[in-house]
């Protein structure tokens, strides 16, 4: 491990770690280059006549309308109610802490269709959003009114789909800007409070507040616009008369890449995919080039000063954070009361009862779905799988662009840190098109080997890895690897003593993160499970959940499976958590 | 972390006893086990794959079973061309009569070894060659909400252009033909529907051109079009339900399996205009290229077996291909089911040669009425 006495011929870089770099680089970029040309080859048309020709579908138009402004509504609202949130969480000492992170961090771990059903069920009559007299769903009342009104089509279900892109990123804010709120040293706004220019709160938040925040908040603003963009299961549900450019190529995908096969849909698919991977990569790079700014500025400060200065959050805040937090847990709520209730009907009377049936068939399973436990066993053999992989290649990758930085390459780190966010970019669609295509050209057999889902789940969470431990390395001072390098120590304990020590809690982190990412993950899987037989938790929700329901049962079925993933991973995080208040309390 | 735990063995302990229960179930194999690999199946979730059903075949015959899931026919036929070169099923199941000249044509299929002879002779008309078993059947056609369609507010329509009037506008929700198979069916129908209409001027595609200008919702699959939008059908329990249409495309006997399921009692009937219906068999094949030839062929006639196929109509909502195939009566599953006099005629070799090109007006005729 320890690179110090290896030759390194290219850029500071030992030759293995540039291996690395290809191969994680690869694994983005393959894919979606193999989904490209097999649509290429199939239309016979290259990618940029496809946008021109997809520019003339009035799908295609619309959908792309519709996703900028959703995106753009869903990321004001998740700022304007998730900056409050993370400043009182960074500013003040709270109770069960840990919990609060968790189960703020819940929702953007919850695979799309579990929060679908729990938001379907508070808006449905019985629902506390129905009984408050807001009828989102079927736009009766005051949305009724404004429909009438405005003329504007379907207002209930923009607005339904904008909380529920709130509640899924509203933890990215939180994530992003209460470790800088927390960190900030308090004399720094005692020394402004003196200036004429910090006699004031504007002035505070003009001072002080926004250079600080600034950047954390245009990161998490970035993230929450590019994952508003790319929604597709809960455009699919909440807002079922519009299509985002993503779910529009989830409706035309399975059709897309077949040889003399529906060829307009490849054409169509290959269109839209070119537009929106342009469009992503635009928006990464973006957010990548405001993140390494937020990575300089964290740098800067000390944990914890702010809430020992600060002590308990006043009562206003406290009712604010904490009110917030049991909105957000409403869906979920939802999902587990819908496990144990089943519809009753008599004639055209309809009513419920509580009932265990649900569990007792997700427990059971039958042959179209495995058991509950087994479900749960492959889920968490992906997931251990997926952290033993990812957690070397985004430490290795890390690694090297924290190397490159500090030995002044800072344009190629800048580079290859967007190369490896790739995967971020692409659609499921392409995702799984790449993956089947690739695996098709040249090992078939691939498809029996039993642990391919872990593949698009390594894809997906290196970069969140790669995220998380480059600024911890940042952070490490390169005076510990001098002073480790006077001992005579062996490789391995000169590399934990003078870095491994210090990224323990990160790579905790991130690995708890991996777990987590890879129990909810459901897209690439799902496209990958379509030529498989192998059934995660995720993929069962989605399988029980789809079935036709004449049969009372399968909703509590599906949302039995559904509860069980909610509190593996609630576990996971909590583990998260537990590692970021070692952190803390170690000062790593 | 304590209480995190509390919580999971408070929602998993009920399910303990369950558990015995599931073992005490298992049955010994009457044969060795085969050594040749499980069989197996692609399919969508067939609720006739029973824990029972696939149980006894495995008992009896040996045959570890692996089922390979995809969301419906059409999902079917993509995996199959997707793996074409690898395949990575040996006998798929599902494939019904828009889409089977298709796998038929790609050479996605193998000969079968399969006994149809107690199979009803009508079914075996639509297609009676060596690639493909029927397994099930059912007529697809338009269901309406009776309490809607109530001769006031709305009338019931007497041709498919009723449905292009202003008090039909926005009231009606068809799954798409792009991605659902009954979808598909539909729109096959109104091929030969208006083909067959004394209006010689217009096609299908004209109606389905104002079907979208007369405010036609259409989704991806039959489930959003009869759970979120179909006034009257079981969605009207199912959280996120809208309500807003009138009419949707389903099955003829969907309404008895409403019935069936709560206490015979149904606000859903079909429309059975003549031709406007489109009669559906579902298929069973062997895959080309793989290797469990034998242990597919089985199945298919374990499929095809008294005990499995009589029992369609409960365990599958689909009825059997056996010759006298019937309804149950239990709980007005019979009497709310529907058999059209006169469904669409189309050969299955025709299905497949032109359903590309209906399937390309179809997208045009949408195209044009949003452009």
């Amino acid at each position: 491990m320890n690179f110090a006495d290896s030759r390194r011929p290219l850029l500071g870089i030992h030759p293995l770690q540039w291996l690395v770099l290809a191969f994680v680089i690869a694994l983005g970029i393959v894919p979606l280059s193999l989904a490209f040309t097999r649509l290429w080859a199939v239309t016979g048309i290259t990618p940029w006549e496809a946008v021109t020709q997809v520019y003339e579908l009035p799908a295609a138009k619309d959908a792309l309308t519709f996703a900028v402004l959703e995106a753009t509504v869903s990321t004001a609202f998740t700022v304007a109610i998730g900056l409050p949130l993370a400043w009182a969480f960074g500013r003040y000492s709270w109770r069960r802490m840990r919990l609060k992170r968790s189960l703020l961090f819940l929702p953007f771990v919850t695979p799309p269709i579990v929060a679908a059903a729990g938001f379907l069920a508070l808006l449905s009559p019985g629902g506390i959003v129905y009984a408050l007299g807001i009828d989102l769903r079927g736009e009766t009342g005051i949305i009724g009114w404004m429909a009438s009104v405005t003329g504007w089509e379907h207002p209930g279900h923009f607005i339904a789909l904008i909380a529920a892109h709130v509640w899924f990123n509203l933890s990215l804010v939180v994530r992003f800007v209460e470790p800088v709120v927390a960190q900030l040293d308090p004399q720094w706004e005692e020394q402004l409070r003196l200036l004429p220019a910090g006699q004031t709160r504007l002035g505070r938040i003009q001072h002080l507040w926004m250079p600080i925040l600034g950047p954390a908040t245009t990161v998490a603003a970035a993230y929450t616009f590019f994952f508003s963009f790319t929604s597709f299961a809960m455009v699919k549900w909440l807002a079922p008369a519009s299509n985002t450019l993503e779910s529009l190529l989830g409706e035309m995908g399975g059709t897309a890449g077949i040889e003399g096969y529906r060829v307009d849909t490849s054409l169509a698919v290959l269109g839209i995919a070119t537009f929106q991977t342009v469009m992503m990569l635009l928006m990464l790079a973006l957010a990548g080039r405001f993140e390494r700014k937020h990575s300089q500025v964290l740098s800067l400060h000390h944990e914890t000063a702010n809430r020992k200065k600060h002590g308990a959050a006043p009562t206003a805040w406290a009712w604010f954070a904490n009110g917030l937090l049991v909105l957000l847990l409403a869906p979920l709520v939802s999902v587990v009361v819908a496990s144990f209730r089943v519809r009753s009907t008599n004639g055209a009377l309809a009513g419920s009862e509580w009932t265990l049936e649900g569990w007792k068939r997700a427990w059971s399973g039958d042959f179209s779905t495995v058991p509950v436990y087994d479900a749960l066993a492959n889920s968490l053999t992906y997931a251990a799988l997926t952290l033993v992989v990812a957690l070397p290649l985004g430490y290795a990758v890390a690694s090297s662009l924290v190397r490159l930085r500090q030995g002044g390459h800072r344009r190629v780190a800048g580079m290859l840190d967007s190369l490896c966010m790739l995967p971020l970019s692409m659609s499921a669609v392409m995702v799984g098109l790449g993956m089947v295509a690739g695996i098709l050209r040249w090992y078939p057999d691939l498809f029996s080997f039993p642990y391919l889902p872990v593949v698009p789940h390594v894809m997906l969470v290196l970069p969140f890895v790669i995220r998380l431990l480059t600024p911890a390395m940042e952070r490490i001072e390169p005076k510990f690897a001098e002073q480790a390098s006077l001992l005579s120590l062996s490789p391995f304990a000169f590399w934990w003593h003078s870095r491994g020590s210090f990224l323990v809690v990160p790579a905790t982190m991130a690995g708890s993160l991996c777990l987590a990412f890879s129990l909810g993950e459901f897209g690439a899987t799902y496209l990958v499970v379509r030529v498989g037989s192998w059934d995660s938790l995720s993929i069962m929700v989605d399988q029980v959940g789809s079935r036709p329901k004449f049969d009372p049962f399968v909703l509590p079925t599906a949302m039995a499976l559904a509860t069980v993933l909610m509190v593996v991973t609630l576990m996971v995080l909590t583990v998260n958590e537990r590692a970021r208040a070692w952190r803390v309390r170690h000062e790593v | 972390m304590r209480p995190l735990f509390l919580v999971a063995l408070v929602l998993f302990a009920p399910m303990s006893g369950c558990l015995l229960e599931a073992e005490d179930s298992d049955c010994l194999p009457s044969q060795e086990k085969n050594t040749e690999g499980p069989l197996r199946i692609l399919t969508y979730d067939i609720a006739a794959f029973s824990d029972e059903m696939l149980g006894e075949f495995s008992c009896n015959t040996g045959y570890d079973i692996e089922l390979i899931l995809a969301d419906d026919a059409g999902g079917i036929l993509e995996l199959l061309l997707q793996t074409q070169q690898a395949p990575q099923a040996d006998v798929a199941i599902g494939l019904d009569n828009t889409y089977l000249q298709s796998a038929i044509d790609f050479g996605l299929l193998a000969e079968h070894d399969v006994n149809t002879t107690h199979v009803e002779p009508s079914v075996l008309e639509r297609y009676s060659g060596p690639f493909a078993v029927p397994f099930d059947q059912g007529d697809v056609c338009l269901n309406y909400d009776e309490r809607e369609v109530d001769g006031e507010n709305l009338t019931v329509p007497t041709s498919l252009w009723n449905l292009t009037e202003p008090a039909w506008n926005g009231k009606t929700v068809f799954p798409s033909p792009l991605t659902s198979s009954p979808g598909r069916a539909f729109m096959a129908a109104t091929v030969s529907y208006f083909e067959n209409d004394d209006d010689e001027t217009t096609d299908a595609f004209d109606w389905w051109q104002a079907m979208f200008e007369n405010g036609a919702t259409v989704t991806t699959g039959w489930t959003e079009a009869y759970e979120i939008h179909y006034s009257g059908g079981y969605g009207a329990w199912v959280d996120g339900h809208l309500g807003d249409a009138a009419m949707t495309v389903s099955y003829c006997h969907s309404p008895g399996v409403e019935a069936y399921y709560s206490g015979n009692w149904t606000a859903s009937t079909s429309l059975l205009l003549p031709g406007a219906s489109f009669h559906q068999i579902e298929y069973g094949g062997l895959v080309n290229g793989s290797g469990n030839t034998e242990a597919a062929n089985a199945f298919l006639t374990y499929l095809l077996s008294e005990e499995v196929n009589r029992n369609m109509p409960v365990n599958n909502l689909m009825q059997s291909v056996l010759v006298n195939a019937t309804w149950p009566e239990v709980d007005g599953y019979r009497y709310h089911t529907d058999v059209p006099a006169l469904n669409a005629d189309l050969s299955t070799e025709r299905i497949g040669e032109e359903m590309e090109a209906w399937l390309l007006a179809w997208t045009n005729a949408k195209n044009e009425a949003e452009a």
